[in-house]
Parts: C-alpha cells; structure tokens; sequence
C-alpha cells in the first residue's frame, strides 16, 4: 500500500513539530518552516489532484488500529472525487495564509505556525479518513489549534469568543459522536462493530427508516452546527470578528466545509432513506440560512463580521444543493463548497489586512480607500464580485446551477413560487456587498480615522490573493476543471441511491 | 471560413483589457491606442464575418452559422459555449464594434487629462465592449446571460469612475458612488427576473440553445403554456432591468455621474442595447405568447411617454439626453411588442413590420445618441459644466460640435430624410397596424400606445430642440463665455462621421437591412420589403400628423428659448406647478425605491440583527448560565480564564454522555 495519504498528514504534523522548535532567537525561521512543509503538502496534493500517483481508488490505506471483541477501529484513508477538492483546497489554503503573513509581525512566531499546521493534519485527516472513529479523532484535532489560535492571536473579545466557538463545535461534536456510536451499533447484527465506512454503510442500509432517520438527525446536527445554519450560528460571527486574518481564511475557507462534507459523506452516503424522509427539513434550514444571513449581513458595521454572515449565506446554498437530493443538487454543492473556500478566503484576506492597512474594519468609520489603495480596493471588487455570484467568476457556478437544481425540485413538489426566496438572497446579496464597497472604498475619503499611515497591499500579501483571484477567474471559465472530479463521486452515489 | 473566428470578436477587445491592466501604464496614452486597436479589429473582423455571411449560402437559406463546444454539464443539461452569426449578429455586432471605435479615438480627447486613471478607463471599456460584443455572438442564453453580467459590472465600474477622488470634490464623488451603486443593483433585479426566466426555459426547452429553442418552441408552448408565459415575462424582467425600462429605469439618469464618454457608450453601442437585442433575438418564442408581447409593448409604450415628460424640463444637458434614451427604447420596445403580437395573431408580414422597426431604430438610435453624447461631452468639455443655464451662444466658438449636434437632433425628432424620421415612424406605424388587426383587449391597449408615442414624438422633438437652443443659441452666459473654442480634433473628427451616419443611416432601409433580418414561419422567410415600406411612409397619412407635432415642437421650443415671445415660465407658474415638481423629482420614483429599499432591505436588517443578538445568541448565552448555574458564566468566560471554560466543557461532556447512553439503550431497544 502507497503512503501518499498518510504523507499528507504527516508531512504537516512533522512540520508543526518543527515549527514549535523554532522559538526564541529561531523566532523567524518559524515561518519559513511553516511555507516549506505546507508547500511540500500542497505538491503532494497537486500530484494526488492530477493522478500523477494513480486512480484515486488505488490510494486507499487500511490498517487496524484498535480491535477487540466489542468494535473495531482502523486507520483508513481514502480519497475520491469528493475529498479531493477539500484536500486541494486545504492544502493550498494553508500555503497561501502562510505567505500571507510573512510580513506581519507577532510575538511567538513558532506557536502560531505550528497550530496552522496542527489545523492542516487534522482538516487533512476529516477529509481522508475513510473509518467514523479515524475521522472523529480528527475533527477534534481541528478544533483545538483554532480555539488557541483565536485565544492567543485574536482581536479584544478573544476569549469570549474562542470559548463560544469551543463550546459549540464541541457540544455539536458530542452529538455527532453519539450519532457515530448509533450507527455503528446499528450496522451490526452481533459481534463487534466494524468503524470504517464501507463496513458501516453496508450494515446500515437494511436497518428500519426510523432508526435511520434518529441517526441521521443525530449526525446532521453536529454538522449543521460546523456549517452553521441558522439557528446555531451565532459562534461564527463571534469567532471570525476575534480571530487573527490567518485563522478566519482556514475557519471558512476549509472548516465550514467539514459540516457539507459529513452531510454528504455520512447523511446521503450511507443514509439516503433518512434524507429524503428529513428532505423537507434540509431545504428549510438551508433557505433560512440563506436568507437570514443575508439579512445579518446588511446589518453589520463590522467587514468581517459581514463576511461571516455572507458565510451562512452561502453555506446555505450548499445546503440547498444538497437537500435537493439530485445529481445536479449535490454535484453543485460540493462546486459551492470548492468556490466558496477560494472566495471566502479572499473576502477574509481582504477584510482582515482593512485591520491592519487603516486601523479600523468598521465600516463607517471608512470610506474612499480606493483613491489611497487601489490593489487593496482592485482585490476586494473582485472577491465581493465573485462572492455575490458575478458569471464568469467562480462563484456563478455555485450558485445558479444550485438555484436550477432547486427549481426542478420545487417543480416537483409543485411550490414554484418558492423560487421567489432564491431571487431575494441573489439581490440582498448583491445588495450589502455593493452598499460596503461604497462606504468603504469610494465616495469622499474619510476624515474620521487617520489615514496617513494606511499602505497598500504588501508583496507578499499581493502574491497570496493573485493566486486566488486567478483560481476564482479560471475556474469561473472552465468550472469543469472541478466539476470533471466531483461528477464521478455523484454519479457514483446516485448509484447507491 | 472567416465565421470560425467569430469567438475572435469579443476576446480580441478581452486581451486587450488584460493587456492594458497588467502593462497599459507603461504604454502611451495609458493604454489608450490599444483599446482602440483591439475595438477596430473588432469591428474589422466582424465586417469580415458579415460579409461573408451575407454573401454565403445560409443566409439565402435563412439559416445561421453556429458551431458550439461542450462547456460542462448541469444534471441533465448540457451547457456550450459557442457563437451564433445571423442577419440580427452581424447588424449588431457591426454598429457596436464600429459606434466603440470611435468613442475609443474620442475619449483619446476627452480623457486627455485623467493621468493615471486612463489605464483604468481604457481598460474598463475594453472590458465593457467585451460583454457586448460576447452577449451578441453568444450561441445561447446562458452565454448571453454572462455577458449580460460582465457588462453589468463594467457599467457599474464606469459608473462609479469618479467615485473617488473627484476634481469637483467630495459631494460628486459621494454622487458617482451612489449612481454606481444604484445602476448595479437596479439591472441586478432585472437580472435575478432573467435568471429565473433562464430556469424555467431550460427546464421546459432541455436547452439554453438558440438553434435547439427556435426549433422546439411550438412544441413547448403547446405543452405547457403557463409556464412558458411566466419563463418570458421574468425574462423580460431583465430587459426592463437592463435596457431602463418602467418601472426600473431610474437608475440611467443618475448613471450621468459617470465620464460622457461613458454614457455614450452606455446607451449607443453597448448596455441598454442588450435588453432590445435580448427580445429581438428571443423573438421567435416570445411570438409563442401573444399576452406576453402585449405587455411589452405596454411597457414600451408607457417607458417611452414617461421618460420624455421628465425631459421637458430638465437643465442638466446630459440628463435631458438620459431621458431621451429612455423614451427612445421604450419606443423599439414597443414596436418588437407590437410586431410580436401581430405575429402571434398570424399576421406575420406586420409582424415583422414591428420586429423590423424595432432592430432598425435601435441601429438609428445607436448612431444619432451616440453623437448627441459626445457632442454634449464636447460642450462639457468646452465649458466645464452640465447646466444648460450657464451655457448659451456656442454656435459661434463651437461650429463643428453645433452642426453635428443639430444633425442628431434633428435626427432623433424624426425630421425626413435624417435616420429618425424613418425608423420612428416604422414604430407608430407598428402601433396604429397592432390596434387595427388586434383583438378587443389588445386593440384598446394599442391605441392608448399609439397615441402615447405620437405624443412623445412631439415631446422629443420640443425638448431635444430646447436643449439645442439653450446649449448653441442666444447670449452666451456665465461658463460660455470663458469658453476657449472648438475641442481637439480626435473629439470632433467621431463627431462629424456620426452625424453623417446620422444622416443617412435610415436609408439602409432601403439598401438591404431589412433583407438582413428575416423572420421565420415554419419553413417559410418573412422578410420586410424595405424599399415598399419607405415609399409606404409618405402614403401614411399618421407620418404627416407626427412630422407636423415634430415641427411643432420645434417652434415652441425656438419661440421659448430663441425668440423669447412665450414665457416658458407660465407653464410651470414659475416653478411651482405640481406638474413641475412632479417632474424635477422624477415623478417621485426615486423616493419611491429608497423607500423600498430601505425599509425591506436595511429595516429588515436591523430586526433580523436584533433577533439575532437578543434572541438566539441570547437564549444560547442563557442556556449556558443556566447549565453552569451560576448565572454569570458569560462575564466568567470573558475574564479568561481556562478553568473556568474547562469546568463547562466537562460538564457539557457529562450530560452529553448521559444522553449518549441513553440513546444508544433506547436504539438497542432495551
């Protein structure tokens, strides 16, 4: 069996060791520690991503980890159509927040890259992991380094803030973890338990709807809360107004999607009866949050805090792709997901350097930037742009084919004026995007702070939102260069359906 | 095969604005020449592409050139990028590129004194002629939605070009951002409407196609009429967005806050332009639902009275001509509405009267408007301001921008021979033949149009005529009199080759256009005969009745402004008439939606905000107290300390646990 998963997890957990070393007179080489294991990850993963190691299907690894005669545990990772673009985007994240902030200067250098690169070994490990427990383990594991990294390195309220967002993710996981202990309990007739995926979704498939649709309310609740939806939402905000720039790009930019990512991995894959039975729900959740926090977004005074809500927003929209429960629906959605995480991390990039250029990110303390800052005002037009769905940007493709797989649905069910809550997030969307952009970057430059200080975007900072304002144009274009890998994966689980 | 290189079109004018962004400041005119090289082998090629499907056996046979690739797939859909050449193409693609160019070499002038900013703006242009050009050789309507939006945004860009950093200071740059804003997010809700139109199209046709579309839309409209109804009408929503259609057309006056160059390329060659072109080329299944033209054409109708009434009386040169484009595209509106019901009643020769009228004034429109534009940005540029007050006497320093001006004035009142006259009155004739053949409803409807657009045609022809004499005639006062004279050559050489196309631009008419856009009924071609409908003109006696109205107009407004003998004061009671204020405020449509918006949008948003904070923050917050039980765990956990946070944690874990078990039992059913 190959080891390049396993490399995937290692290569950062060895960086972070690395990393933590690097304290004191060392202080500066943490950083550069930092970029060269995640960008040795990021080849890895670019290699994955290509095939250059083989089919997806040949990678997987399986171990047994722990066994007795009540459950089984194995360290199995697998990789396919679905993980891939997570582990991409993870992985290229990672590198991108690192050269971000070569310039900012902070005490503790060594601790904080370490916990970016703790967060990428375990967002690498829920994406790969192919055993409940195994994947568990690690979303735990990524829950840890944020909630220091907002404590340590967050704005004023961090502590508030980092205990609400460890309270929540917490509690959500404890939920899910019985929702894990149910179904591996329920897929075994006798004898021990068996976690790994397959194992699981082959004994769950015959069991009752009713014990099925408990389990999947279970599971969904934990994820919901990751996601968040409405109404479990509110440590989102919190957690990206506190949290330093580098944090708030991983927490949206690949965290959010490990709530979407068990939604389709444990409630479609190995629960398609209990979705459909709790369909109607989904679609209500997701049309809240949609709405809702679009709604919070007009409201807020705070740029970041407005990104978080757009946030909701637009999880929102992969769960609607998902609750429609169609090949287009989910093939969308995990589009979204992919496009939502390349903007996301530029809105935030953007949003959090306003702290750090000009002092201040409330928005009516700003205004006029673009005339002092035009590369910051240029980066910002284009991630609002993309985040409010402009065609030829990536996020287009994240949402209409969503909003149409919704269409059909509602066809279906014969609620068409339904469509009527799509068409309001589309303009309320638009709506609080263009409404910062005019507080913030034109009309007469602001008297109310001191600008004479303010700088435009830094070279590194410059390189990192190059890249992803050049992924955000490329794959708006040819959003098959995603799609060629998702469709597979759906195809495939509409198979099993 | 030239027509293989039809993708050219639009993405030579798209590197070029890659290339002026990354590299234009380095190069002269900030980017300016290669703006202009890019429109012109835009035009160049198109003109090449034309001819050659002209003369080629498809368009004998009435069929398009089309070739598409596979894009990607939505579910079932699939969805290709391709390009689509017909008669209607090649027109557009023709003024557009060609109209571009010269406000490329214009704005060489007028932006002469921008500095850095060119790069920008010669950028943003390009990228501007991009979205036009694309949207016009686009093979579907997917493709042509993006485009759609691509222009939106340059639109909203150029709007806001000046919203910051203002020569006239902070109010005008506050002023610009505002109009930016508003013309965004006003086309933006036309655009969700054609959006959702796009869905329930694809969902009923399986196809975004224009081919697949044509060929299937009997077929569709008998299975499921309803629906397709609904998919036109919010289709149609988004040409009431785009091309500044009632009840959304505020946003195009205040959209004047942007460089003059700007607006002429808005509302000639590019932007309102592509809600017209979307109906004319979405014809053939519009004409499936004759109710769905009707109201077009009342949309149409009604737009084209409105906006000119608010042009009566406005002093700002540049907004007299916003509005005049409005009604102007209420009036190509209301003849593809007309003609379209016509057809849907099966009388398809005055069907494509209308359709005919329709294409035909907006190609009129695009050269006199594009010229009134850049006129009135050379008198700008001459004085240094917009109020029609402080100008007055220019005709003396100004010679060249006075005479092409009167050409496009004379144009757009619809005096003979110069292009209007013909066009507009193809328009009328739509109307009057739509309430002649229509049924009783429609009937009833036409001619209340019909007498709407003969109204506005005296209307047009007064305000464009006061404009005139108030900008070039009479004393010159306070700003004209510090005038230096005529603008640069690059500004008034556009000028001279618009007014002759001005001039002669509605004798096409009679030279081939009409061939150029046929019609098809079944198998069969239903084109217009151009040379028996322009000799039909002068037979009509209603032309005469309107060419009397537009001389009319044009006396009063030289007896109010030239010779002084009516006071133009009396009508207004000075300024204090309802009518008037009526009037000044736009009749009260932009209160209207900042009402609208304000309350449903940021109303909203303080409630949602509120119960956000107070209510589910709040009940988790108090959740949590209750769960500690000392009710401050809330001021605990801000004092920061790790046990504290520990201990909750902990508990949490514990009740949780409890639960776990619980539930496992409860499933093992012990």
């Amino acid at each position: 069996m190959s080891m390049i998963l396993s490399s995937l997890i290692l290569i950062p957990l060895v960086g972070a060791i690395v990393a933590l070393f690097m304290g004191g007179s060392r202080d500066k080489l943490a950083k550069y520690v930092a970029i060269a294991f995640s960008a040795v990850t990021l080849i890895v993963s670019s290699l994955l991503l290509f095939k250059i190691f083989g089919e997806f299907d040949e990678l997987g690894e399986s171990y047994e980890w722990i066994s007795n005669n009540t459950f089984i545990m194995n360290y199995a990772l697998e990789v396919d159509g679905l993980s891939i673009l997570m582990v991409f985007l993870t992985s290229l994240l990672v590198v991108l927040v690192n050269v971000f902030s070569i310039d900012e200067h902070r005490e503790n250098n060594n601790y904080f890259y370490a916990l970016i690169l703790a967060m990428e070994v375990g967002l690498m490990g829920v994406y790969l992991a192919a055993d409940y427990f195994l994947f568990y383990i690690m979303w735990e594991v990524t829950l840890i380094p944020m909630y220091f990294m907002i404590s340590w390195y967050g704005g004023p309220r961090r502590h508030y803030s980092a205990i609400k967002f460890f309270i929540y993710t917490h509690v959500a996981s404890l939920v899910m973890l019985i929702g894990i202990f149910a179904i591996g309990y329920e897929s075994v007739a006798s004898g021990p338990v068996n976690y790994s995926f397959e194992a699981v979704k082959a004994g769950i498939a015959g069991t009752a709807l009713e014990t099925q649709s408990l389990i999947f309310a279970l599971l969904f609740f934990g994820f919901m809360v990751k996601m968040p939806s409405v109404p479990f939402h509110t440590w989102l905000p919190d957690a990206h107004t506190e949290a330093p720039t580098e944090g708030s790009v991983l927490l949206a930019g690949v965290m959010l999607k490990m709530g979407s990512y068990g939604i389709i991995r444990f409630c479609i894959e190995a629960l398609p009866d209990a979705a459909e039975h709790w369909q109607w729900l989904i679609i209500a959740i997701a049309l809240v949050s949609i709405i809702y926090g679009a709604y919070g977004c007009i409201a807020q005074t705070d740029l970041k805090k407005m990104v978080a809500f757009s946030s909701i927003s637009h999880m929102g929209m992969v769960m609607l792709g998902i609750g429609c429960l169609s090949d287009a629906g989910i093939t969308f959605a995990v589009f979204q997901m992919f496009a939502h995480g390349l903007i996301t991390a530029m809105l935030f990039m953007v949003c959090g350097m306003t702290g750090h250029k000009v002092g201040t990110r409330e928005i009516p303390l700003l205004g006029g930037l673009a005339g002092r800052m035009p590369v910051y005002a240029t980066f910002m037009m284009i991630a609002f742009m993309a985040s409010l769905g402009l065609p030829g940007l990536v996020g287009f493709w994240g949402e209409f084919p969503v909003i149409m797989a919704f269409y059909e649905f509602i066809l279906e069910e014969d609620v068409i004026w339904m469509l009527v809550f799509c068409m309001l997030s589309l303009m309320l969307t638009a709506g609080y995007y263009l409404w910062a952009m005019q507080r913030t970057l034109f009309g007469p430059e602001t008297k109310k702070i001191d600008l004479s200080k303010a700088h435009d975007v830094g070279h590194f900072e410059f390189a990192a939102l190059l890249v992803l304002a050049i992924l955000v144009a490329f794959f708006g274009v040819w959003p098959d260069g995603a799609l060629q890998f998702i469709d597979p994966y759906v195809d495939g689980l509409f198979g099993v359906i | 095969m030239i027509a293989e290189y039809t993708w050219l079109i639009p993405f030579i004018p798209m590197m070029c604005f890659l290339i002026i962004g990354i590299i234009g400041k380095k190069t002269p005119e900030k980017g300016g020449y290669i703006a202009i090289a890019g429109a012109l082998s835009a035009f160049i090629i198109s003109a090449a592409v034309s001819y050659e499907y002209l003369t080629g056996d498809a368009f004998d046979a009435g069929e398009a050139i089309t070739s598409e690739i596979e894009w990607f797939q939505i579910g079932t859909y699939t969805m290709h990028l391709g390009y689509y050449v017909d008669g209607l193409t090649c027109a557009m693609m023709l003024f557009s590129s060609f109209i571009s160019t010269l406000i490329f070499i214009y704005s060489l002038g007028y932006m002469h004194d921008q500095g850095e900013r060119k790069n920008r703006y010669y950028a943003e242009v390009s990228l501007f002629l991009t979205g036009m050009l694309g949207l016009i050789v686009s093979s579907n309507f997917l493709e042509l939605f993006i485009f759609w939006e691509v222009m939106g945004l340059c639109s909203y860009l150029l709007i806001g070009f000046w919203s910051f950093r203002h020569h006239d200071g902070d109010a005008a740059s506050a002023n610009a951002a505002s109009a930016a804003k508003k013309a965004f997010l006003v086309t933006r809700m036309g655009d969700v409407c054609l959006m959702g139109g796009l869905f329930i199209l694809l969902n009923q046709f399986g196809s975004l196609d224009y081919t697949t579309m044509f060929a299937t839309a009997e077929l569709v409209a008998e299975a499921d009429p309803d629906m397709l109804t609904l998919g036109l009408l919010l289709m149609f929503g988004g040409v009431i967005g785009k091309s500044a259609q009632f009840p959304l057309h505020d946003w195009l006056p205040d959209a004047m806050a942007g460089p003059t160059t700007v607006s002429s390329l808005i509302h000639a060659a590019t932007m309102v332009k592509a809600g017209v072109y979307l109906v004319a080329r979405a014809f053939p299944i519009y004409v499936m639902d004759g109710n769905v033209m009707l109201f077009v054409g009342i949309i149409g109708g009604v737009t084209a009275f409105i906006a000119a009434t608010m042009a009566l009386n406005n002093m700002n040169i540049k907004k007299v001509l916003a509005y005049s484009t409005i009604s102007q595209l209420g009036y190509m509106i209301l003849a593809l509405g007309a003609g379209g019901y016509l057809w849907s009643l099966g009388y398809y020769e005055l069907g494509a009267l209308g359709f005919f009228a329709g294409c035909f004034h907006m190609i009129n429109h695009a050269f006199f408007k594009a010229l009134l534009f850049m006129g009135s940005g050379s008198v700008i540029h001459g004085t240094g301001t917009e109020d029609m007050r402080l100008m007055g006497g220019l005709f003396k320093k100004m010679k060249i921008t006075a005479t092409t001006m009167l050409f496009g004035c004379l144009a757009i009142a619809g005096i003979p021979i110069f292009s209007g006259f013909w066009s507009k009155d193809l328009v009328i004739d739509a109307a009057m033949a739509a309430f002649e053949h229509g049924t009783a409803d429609g009937a009833t409807w036409f001619i209340i149009l019909w007498v709407l657009a003969v109204i506005t045609a005296f209307m047009t022809a007064f305000y464009m005529f006061r404009m005139w004499f108030m900008t070039f005639m009479g004393e010159p006062r306070e700003n004209a009199q510090h005038c230096h004279g005529e603008s640069p050559k690059t500004m008034t050489m556009p000028l001279v080759i618009l007014a002759i196309f001005a001039l002669i631009s509605g004798l096409f008419m009679f030279v081939g256009l009409a061939d150029m856009l046929p019609l098809h009924e079944g198998m069969e071609l239903v084109t217009l005969d151009g040379m028996e409908e322009g000799i039909e003109l002068f037979k009509n006696p209603y032309t005469y009745l309107t060419l009397i109205l537009a001389i009319v107009g044009i006396v009063i407004a030289y007896l109010m402004y030239v010779k002084k003998t009516i006071n133009p004061g009396k009508f207004n009671k000075f300024g204090e008439s309802w009518l008037y204020k009526a009037l000044t405020k736009r009749w009260w449509f932009p209160d209207l939606y900042n009402q609208i918006s304000w309350k449903l949008g940021y109303g909203v948003a303080k409630g949602v905000n509120y119960i956000d904070r107070q209510i589910v923050d709040g009940t988790v917050n108090g959740l949590s107290s209750a769960v500690v039980g000392g009710g401050d765990a809330i001021s605990k956990v801000q004092t920061g300390h790790v046990q504290d946070y520990s201990s909750i944690v902990l508990l949490g874990v514990a009740v949780l646990s409890v639960v776990v078990l619980l539930i496992v039992a409860q499933l093992g059913g012990l």
